[in-house]
């Protein structure tokens, strides 16, 4: 059971219940999801920006998740425990510096996606996947919105009781 | 913002657009296009109200297109 939302036909807020409660874009939206984890990008990778995303977005439940195909990647838990120092901690590499860098600008503030920031995600994944990876940002981004907005405002630190 | 296209068009004799990007990836094209279809074409919201939120997001996105 996921924390408590607002929203009296959904059984908790979770993700998959709240965009349950409409089966015929649910069924949509996993397929789409699915696409994006079966791109051909590193799993990883993804797992890494999903996570920062939420982050950012102060989507506790949504960065406390992990994703079975990431984890089942190999996802090192040490990775995410220096997420917030990925631009200078030696575990990150250039390519994980170029798609965090996009990630966090995508977040905050898309137009300040550099034509040289995008370039780099472009020479790291090549042009399929760097098309992938823009798709998982608008996808964590939705993810973490969705799940912030339906949140009971109870289940929120510091919210009405 | 760039104005110029990021990756090339995936679509020959095509120039470089949302849609001839997206085909870099035609099964994740094909899921795009099957939720997008159905958020338009189905659900409890009238189309006045999407395409106003749809809008409103865009302006305030700045995005153009």
């Amino acid at each position: 059971m996921g924390e408590q939302t607002w929203l009296i036909d959904a059984p908790d807020a979770s993700l998959g219940a709240v965009v349950g409660l409409r089966p015929e874009l649910a069924e949509r939206y996993d397929a789409l999801a699915e696409q994006v984890w079966r791109s051909g990008v590193d799993p990883v990778l993804l797992e890494l920006c999903r996570i920062r995303v939420a982050q950012l977005l102060g989507d506790a439940a949504g960065a406390a998740l992990r994703t079975p195909r990431a984890v089942a990647a190999g996802l090192d838990e040490q990775l995410v425990v220096r997420l917030g120092e990925w631009w200078s901690h030696p575990l990150f590499g250039t390519v994980e510096r170029a798609a965090l860098a996009t990630a966090e600008q995508f977040v905050v503030d898309v137009h300040g996606v550099s034509d040289e920031g995008f370039a780099g995600v472009v020479q790291a994944l090549g042009a399929p996947g760097a098309v992938a990876f823009s798709m998982a940002l608008a996808l964590f981004d939705g993810q973490s919105r969705i799940r912030l907005v339906f949140a009971a405002p109870s289940s929120a630190p510091g919210g009405a009781p | 913002m760039s104005t110029t296209p990021r990756v090339p068009s995936a679509v020959p004799d095509r120039p470089a657009a949302f849609g001839t990007a997206l085909a870099h990836q035609p099964a994740m094209a094909a899921a795009f296009g099957e939720l997008y279809g159905t958020f338009w074409s189905h659900g409890a919201l009238d189309h006045v109200t999407k395409e106003t939120a749809r809008l409103r997001n865009a302006r305030i996105t700045d995005c153009g297109y």
